[in-house]
């Protein structure tokens, strides 16, 4: 239908996007990245096939003694080795050192900028703007923070990109998480889901009906009206959702039929990782004394 | 305020790790004791209300925008304890579902937004709404409450980042993780949040407060009953009592020099700070009132002083908050809204 073709082209414009439209991109991009995750999460790799209790304590493991190293060259080592296990789950290395350069490292930089100049860290200039002059240790100081973020957020970002959130829950209850928390996350991160396309459909049919973008004032108004209206109705949801857990017979615990059984792969892998990681930090010891 | 993992060393997120387990392990205990069984659906709402109040954009000013933390909010409508437990797993989820804050983190982001704030927020609110609140006076005082919780979870996130380069560096005094001492930290992390975070999060909570007490007053009245807050005026009154540890710290606070102190730092005045400087002169100057010659005595005087203008003013606003509420005739009933309705 030729005439109507250009109801489906993407609109292509310079004007800027209003509150309510940039609202609902937002929101609809969260969606997507909970629906992904769990994809991405279930594809064949290493990280995938292990055991989510094991998984957990390595990463926390990796997390812990990156959190030791001191060596920027160390650093830099976990980040690699992120990057490594993520190629080897088969995730994107590319969307993967986008969102731990471009995302967390970049926000770092811009924090630590400050810590570079004279003026909060002296030393030798290596760049001259009078008392915002770049320092050679307040470089480094200021390069080590950016290698420390990108490490931690690389190393999160395995938890986040190869652990399904059923995975991960079953993995919280075996190491003894208590059922009110487990079973309150499971409900949560549907629910997550539930109230972000309501915000998103909210937003999306605001934008469908204004012709002006409004004043800040009137768009404040209906935005704190739609926040009260999402509280009422998350409170109304809970009676309801109270009801049906009643009816299938909730009597205040919540079993789980799943099993979780470690294989010898998954004692290699938490021997491996503990290996890697006493490794690095003896590798940061002998470095960073010099 | 979300800290991702590398700007705390292990000396503080392990502590703030550990310290949050006790808090969790009575907020679990308050929650099942006063929500029942209904507990796990409140709970799992309640954080989910959290994580998506995070994601609206509020306007502020000049095309501006900001997000909101809700935890005052749901603090006012569930009870702090249960705020503490909807606002942590909010945080939990952000962290593994989005990498949104860091792994080793989460105690102190947790501490920041699911303890600090709610607490705060709800006490502040219970104090200046009182127990029989007016409709006006219940949405001044979530306002208030809203925007004082969160300057003071930026300021311990503040504390919290000041704090590393004293307790970790190198052996040339180099720092090892977040670089910038308490008194940029603070001060630039009190700021931000005074000027531009604490109005999103005021404007957001006075405008959901409004609309709810509108269209659903009971669920205001949710939380559970509270005890009165007398251990709150004893606490207060402790904390008068130890206001002369001030006098045990040396020099003057990061930038709140007089014209000659700064004349010593610079080695000059700057023309419009000494013509101004002695524009006013204050009533009890240096929290030292002539009349008191012991520094300690002259401190205590202060703080009693002081504090009683506070509760004073504090009291006489919130009575012509009252008055005027108590003045004006009552609105027609509306009709109830559904809350399955999107407009």
């Amino acid at each position: 239908m030729p005439a109507l073709a250009h109801i489906a082209e993407p609109r292509r414009t310079t004007r800027r996007r209003s509150l309510a439209r940039r609202t609902a991109d937002a929101v609809g991009h969260a969606v997507t990245e909970v629906l992904d995750n769990d994809e991405i999460a279930s594809r064949p790799g290493l990280m995938q096939k292990l055991d989510a209790r094991v998984k957990l304590a390595t990463i926390l493991l990796f997390a812990v003694a990156a959190s030791f190293a001191h060596s920027l060259w160390v650093l830099l080592g976990f980040v690699a080795l992120a990057s490594g296990l993520a190629a080897a789950s088969r995730l994107s290395v590319v969307s993967f050192s986008r969102k731990v350069w471009a995302s967390a490292g970049f926000f770092a930089l811009l924090l630590s900028l400050p810590a570079a100049t004279a003026w909060i860290t002296p030393g030798e200039v290596l760049v001259a703007f009078g008392p915002l002059s770049i320092t050679k240790p307040g470089l480094y100081i200021a390069v080590r923070l950016v290698a420390r973020v990108a490490a931690g957020a690389g190393i999160g970002l395995l938890v986040v990109w190869t652990t399904r959130w059923t995975d991960l829950l079953h993995a919280l209850t075996a190491l003894h998480v208590p059922d009110l928390v487990v079973a309150t996350l499971a409900m949560t991160q549907k629910q997550i889901v539930t109230l972000l396309r309501t915000v998103e459909n909210t937003h999306l049919a605001r934008e469908s009906r204004m012709l002006t973008a409004g004043s800040a004032a009137e768009n404040r108004g209906w935005v704190t009206e739609r926040m009260a209206f999402v509280a009422r109705k998350s409170m109304k949801t809970a009676d309801d959702v109270y009801d049906a857990m009643l009816a299938r017979g909730y009597a205040g615990a919540m079993p789980s039929l799943v099993r979780l059984r470690t294989t010898t792969r998954d004692w290699a892998w938490l021997v491996a990782s503990t290996l890697t990681c006493a490794a690095l930090l003896g590798a940061d010891k002998v470095v960073f004394s010099r | 305020m979300h800290i991702p993992d590398g700007y705390l060393g292990p000396q503080t997120y392990a502590v703030l790790d550990v310290a949050m387990i006790p808090i969790w392990a009575v907020a679990a205990s308050r929650v099942k004791k006063t929500l029942k069984a209904k507990q796990v659906p409140l709970m799992a709402l309640g954080a989910a209300f959290s994580f998506v109040i995070m994601m609206f954009n509020v306007p502020v000013i000049g095309g501006s925008t900001g997000h909101a933390v809700g935890a005052t909010l749901i603090a006012i409508i569930l009870g702090p304890w249960a705020a503490c437990i909807s606002v942590s797993i909010a945080l939990v989820i952000q962290a593994l579902l989005f990498g949104d804050g860091g792994i080793t983190a989460i105690g102190a982001n947790v501490f920041n937004m699911a303890f600090v704030m709610p607490f705060v927020g709800y006490y502040l609110f219970r104090l200046i709404a009182g127990d029989s609140p007016t409709t006006r006076r219940t949405i001044v005082a979530s306002g208030i409450a809203a925007y004082v919780s969160i300057v003071a979870g930026s300021i311990f996130a503040g504390v919290e980042f000041g704090l590393q380069p004293l307790l970790a560096h190198t052996a040339a005094g180099r720092p090892l993780y977040a670089p910038y001492p308490l008194s940029v930290a603070v001060p630039t992390m009190a700021v931000e949040h005074l000027l531009f975070f604490g109005w999103v999060e005021a404007l957001a909570t006075v405008g959901i407060v409004s609309a709810l007490v509108k269209q659903d007053s009971e669920m205001l009245a949710m939380r559970p009953a509270a005890k009165p807050l007398r251990w709150l005026w004893a606490a207060f009154g402790i904390l008068v009592l130890l206001t002369p540890i001030g006098v045990l710290a040396p020099g003057t606070a990061w930038g709140e020099w007089g014209a000659a102190e700064l004349g010593a730092r610079l080695g000059f005045v700057p023309a419009g700070l000494g013509d101004l400087g002695s524009a006013w002169t204050a009533a009890v100057p240096g929290y030292a009132p002539a009349f008191i010659k012991s520094p300690t005595l002259g401190y205590l005087f202060a703080a009693v002083l002081g504090s009683a203008l506070v509760i004073g003013v504090s009291w006489a606003v919130a009575k012509l908050l009252a008055r005027g509420e108590n003045s004006r005739p009552p609105k027609d009933a509306r009709p109830p809204t559904s809350p399955t309705t999107p407009s």
